[in-house]
């Protein structure tokens, strides 16, 4: 009994879509590995995918951009360091320094598909590191 | 409602209760420490904040728009 041939993208040159497929595939490389590694997109045997991300890496430099702020605030206006270090403790159970997620999308044997991904964890958590940041800077009348 | 979808993780009244009673924890009088600031400080950290604040702003609006499209 033979099996069904399973359907595979490359098998086949019979539309003029391929050569556009091949400059689309250019483009999507280096789309690709602007990621950071906590985020793996693995295309296999597949035409027409499109991929949208956000940028991880900015994301997380934003987040410590805020943290540093943090520090920073609290540093000046507490004139003694040990009760800034204190209240920068009690505020990092909060923070939750986890990084963001590590992700995994694979597409294999398809086509057409669109894929979006956001790092849900890394915007929630700058969402409330400036919430946080300022809430201490109205609390200080600095804002 | 449409608050509380902006803001997915805490309410802005949650995080001021949570500061107030960090700073109380800790023994600090907001009202006090304030005064260690000098004019120049307040208006360079007030600098600071704004444009984290704007950054963020954009870095949500460009995730908002990858979800549209």
């Amino acid at each position: 009994m033979m099996h069904k041939k399973e359907w595979r993208a490359l098998d086949y040159c019979d539309d003029e879509r391929n050569n556009q497929a091949e400059v689309e595939e250019a483009a999507k490389q280096k789309n690709i590995t602007k990621q950071s590694s906590e985020e793996w997109i693995i295309i296999k045997d597949s035409e027409g995918v499109t991929v949208t991300t956000t940028d991880t890496q900015a994301a997380i430099s934003l987040q410590v951009g805020i943290e540093v702020a943090i520090a920073v605030v609290l540093s000046i206006t507490l004139a003694d360091s040990d009760k800034a270090k204190a209240v920068f403790q009690d505020l990092e159970q909060v923070m939750k320094t986890k990084q963001s997620n590590r992700q995994k999308t694979i597409v294999e044997k398809s086509k057409n598909v669109n894929i979006t991904t956001t790092d849900i964890d890394i915007a929630i958590n700058i969402q409330l590191l400036i919430q946080l940041l300022l809430a201490i800077v109205v609390s200080l009348d600095i804002l | 409602m449409s608050e509380s979808s902006k803001d997915p993780m805490m309410s802005n009244k949650v995080v001021e209760v949570m500061v107030d009673s960090i700073f109380r924890k800790n023994g600090i009088k907001p009202e006090e420490v304030k005064n260690n600031l000098s004019e120049k400080q307040r208006e360079m950290l007030k600098e600071m904040v704004t444009d984290l604040k704007a950054q963020v702003e954009e870095f949500q609006e460009k995730k908002n728009e990858s979800k549209a499209e």
